[in-house]
C-alpha cells in the first residue's frame, strides 16, 4: 500500500517537477534534462507584450472576483447557518448547485446571454461568470468554519451592548478567519485558472489560460514551460497558505 | 439573552445578492438553452418553437450518439482508474501519522489548485512525439520511431486522471476516516485474515465514499473539454467538443443546446443512480 501510494504521489508530482526543470533551458527547444540551464525564457516571457497583457487581464478579473465572491458567499453562509432550520439543506444545495454543473454548459448559456446583452468579451461578462463558480466554494469553506464557531462568544458581545453587526465584525469574523482565507484563496485560484467559460465569452480579449492554450495549440515552445512554471509558483504559494493558514474541513486546522 | 438566530426575513436578505446573481448567470442561461434546444435551425436562421428536430438529429445522425457513448465510456474508464489509484492513497492517509497525513494531503490537494492547462503542458512535454520519454527511448536506441503516447485515449485518460484524482481521494479519505477502527480490530481479533477484514468490514463501510468519489469524477469527466483537445488532438472527440464546434464554427445554437441538455441528462441519471445506491447501502 505504501508502495502504491508513493507511486501515485510520484505520478501526481513528477510531471510538474519535470516541467519546472525543462523551463530553465537555455536552448531554443525543450528537452529533458536540458543541455544547458538559464533563465532565458523567463526573460522572454516577462518582456513579451502578449503575455503581459494576458497576465494583467487575469489579475484584474481575479482581483475583482475575489473580494466580491468573499462578500456574497459569506453573506450566504451566515444566512444559511443562522436562518430558519427548516429547508436549510435544500437551500444550501441550491446555493452551491453551480458546482455540479459542467462548465461547458454554463459557458454555453452565459455566452448566449452575454451576446444578447452585448457584453461578451468584456469584464461585465467575465466577472459575473467567474463569480458564479467561485461563490459556492466560499459558501462551503466559510459555512464549515461557522458550524464550528461557538455562538456564545457572539452572544456575550451582544449582551455587553454590541449591535449584531459589530458583534459579528469584531468577534465572529476574526475567529472564522481561516475559513475566510480559504474561501478567498479558492476564489482567486479558480478565477485565475478558469478556461472554458472565458473561452466562450472572449473573442479578442485573452486571459492567461486562453493565451497559454492558443500558444500551445500553435507550437510547444520553452516559453510555454516558463509561463506554466510561473503560474505554478503562484498557485503553490497560495496552496501552502491555504494548508497552513486556511481551513478546508470544519474543526481547527485542515486535519484535527 | 440576545438571539443569534435570524428571522426568515433577514436570512433571505443575506441570500438575496447571490440569488439575484444566480438568476442572471445560472437560471436564465439554463432556461435559454432549454428553450433553444427545441428551436429550429434552418439555413442559419433560428426559429423558436416546439420542434424536436435537434433531438431527432442527435439520435439519428449516427455520429453524435456514438460520440456521446464514447464520452460516457471515457468517463467510466477515468472514474475506475481514479478509484483504483485513489483507494490505496486514501487508506495510506488514514493510517499515517498526523504530520505525514498533512504532507500527503498537500500533494493530493495541490493538484486541485493547479491550473489544468499547466498540468496538460507538463504531460505534453513528457508524452509528446518529441517529449521526454520518446527522446530518451530513441537516444538509447530502444525504438526508432516515436511511440504514440498521446493523441489517443491513453494520453487523455492519463492526463484527466491526473487532474481529477484528488476529487476521488478526498471523499474516500473522509469515508475511511469515519470508520470506527475497533470494528476492524474486532474482526481480526475474532480470527479474520487482513484481506478478509478489508473485504468484509472496511470496503463495505467505505462504500458511501466510493460512490461520492465516483459520482463526482464521472460528472467532471463528462464535461471535460480542454484535456481531450490538448492530449487527444483530433483523435479523441468528446461531447463537449461537439458542443463547442456547433456554436463557435457553425453558429448552430439549437443543436448545441440540445447536446448540452443531453449532457445534463446523463449527469442527472448518474446522480439519481448514485443516490438510489446510497439509500440502498444505508438500509
Amino acid at each position: 500500500m505504501v508502495l502504491i501510494s508513493s507511486l501515485v504521489l510520484f505520478f501526481l508530482t513528477a510531471p510538474l517537477v519535470i516541467l519546472v526543470i525543462q523551463s530553465f533551458t537555455n536552448e531554443s527547444y525543450l528537452s529533458f534534462p536540458p543541455p544547458s540551464y538559464g533563465v532565458r525564457w523567463y526573460g522572454e516571457v516577462i518582456s513579451s507584450e502578449d503575455w503581459q497583457k494576458a497576465t494583467i487581464l487575469s489579475l484584474i478579473i481575479a482581483a475583482i472576483v475575489t473580494p466580491l465572491s468573499l462578500v456574497f458567499g459569506t453573506l450566504v453562509a451566515f444566512g444559511l447557518e443562522r436562518g430558519p432550520r427548516s429547508g436549510k439543506q435544500t437551500l444550501q444545495a441550491v446555493m452551491i448547485s453551480p458546482m455540479v454543473l459542467p462548465h461547458i454548459v454554463l459557458g454555453l448559456g452565459l455566452f448566449k446571454i452575454a451576446l444578447q446583452f452585448n457584453i461578451a468579451d468584456s469584464l461585465w461578462a467575465f466577472v459575473p461568470a467567474h463569480l458564479t463558480i467561485t461563490i459556492p466554494f466560499v459558501i462551503v469553506t466559510v459555512g464549515a468554519s461557522l458550524q464550528t464557531f461557538n455562538v456564545t462568544l457572539e452572544e456575550a458581545a451582544r449582551s455587553l451592548g454590541a449591535s449584531r453587526f459589530w458583534a459579528v465584525w469584531y468577534v465572529t469574523l476574526p475567529i472564522i478567519r481561516p475559513g475566510l482565507i480559504a474561501g478567498a484563496i479558492f476564489s482567486f485560484i479558480i478565477s485565475f485558472d478558469e478556461f472554458i467559460i472565458t473561452f466562450f465569452l472572449a473573442t479578442f480579449q485573452r486571459t492567461l489560460p486562453l493565451e497559454m492554450f492558443s500558444t500551445l495549440m500553435y507550437q510547444v515552445k520553452p516559453s510555454i514551460a516558463a509561463v506554466s512554471a510561473l503560474t505554478l509558483a503562484v498557485t503553490a504559494i497560495l496552496t501552502a497558505l491555504l494548508m497552513f493558514r486556511g481551513q478546508v474541513v470544519g474543526g481547527g486546522k485542515i486535519i484535527k | 439573552m440576545e438571539k443569534t438566530d435570524l428571522s426568515k426575513h433577514k436570512a433571505w436578505l443575506l441570500l438575496a445578492p447571490t440569488s439575484v446573481l444566480y438568476v442572471i448567470t445560472f437560471l436564465i442561461p439554463l432556461a435559454t438553452l432549454f428553450i433553444l434546444s427545441f428551436a429550429k435551425f434552418e439555413s442559419s436562421v433560428t426559429t423558436v418553437g416546439l420542434y424536436l428536430d435537434n433531438y431527432q438529429k442527435i439520435l439519428s445522425d449516427g455520429i453524435t450518439l456514438k460520440i456521446f457513448f464514447q464520452t460516457v465510456k471515457l468517463s467510466l474508464i477515468i472514474t475506475l482508474t481514479c478509484l483504483i489509484l485513489g483507494y490505496p492513497v486514501a487508506m495510506f492517509m488514514r493510517n499515517a501519522g498526523p504530520r505525514a497525513r498533512l504532507w500527503i494531503l498537500f500533494f493530493v490537494v495541490s493538484p486541485l489548485l493547479t491550473s489544468i492547462i499547466v498540468r496538460n503542458v507538463a504531460w505534453v512535454l513528457i508524452l509528446g512525439r518529441s517529449g521526454m520519454i520518446n527522446d530518451a527511448l530513441i537516444s538509447w536506441g530502444w525504438i526508432s520511431k516515436p511511440l504514440p503516447l498521446m493523441y489517443n485515449t491513453f494520453g487523455v485518460v492519463l492526463a484527466v486522471v491526473h487532474v481529477y484524482l484528488s476529487f476521488m481521494v478526498l471523499p474516500l479519505f473522509a469515508a475511511l476516516n469515519s470508520i470506527n477502527k475497533s470494528l476492524e480490530e474486532a474482526a481480526s481479533s475474532l480470527g479474520a485474515k487482513p484481506l478478509n477484514v478489508f473485504l468484509s468490514v472496511t470496503l463495505p463501510l467505505s462504500l458511501p465514499g466510493i460512490m461520492a468519489g465516483c459520482t463526482l469524477v464521472f460528472i467532471l469527466s463528462m464535461g471535460v473539454y480542454l484535456t481531450p483537445v490538448i492530449m487527444g488532438g483530433n483523435f479523441v472527440v468528446t461531447l463537449p467538443m461537439l458542443i463547442e464546434d456547433a456554436v463557435r464554427n457553425r453558429y448552430n445554437w439549437p443543436e448545441a443546446s440540445a447536446m448540452a441538455l443531453l449532457l445534463l441528462l446523463a449527469i442527472a441519471i448518474m446522480i439519481i443512480i448514485s443516490s438510489r445506491l446510497q439509500r440502498w447501502v444505508n438500509r
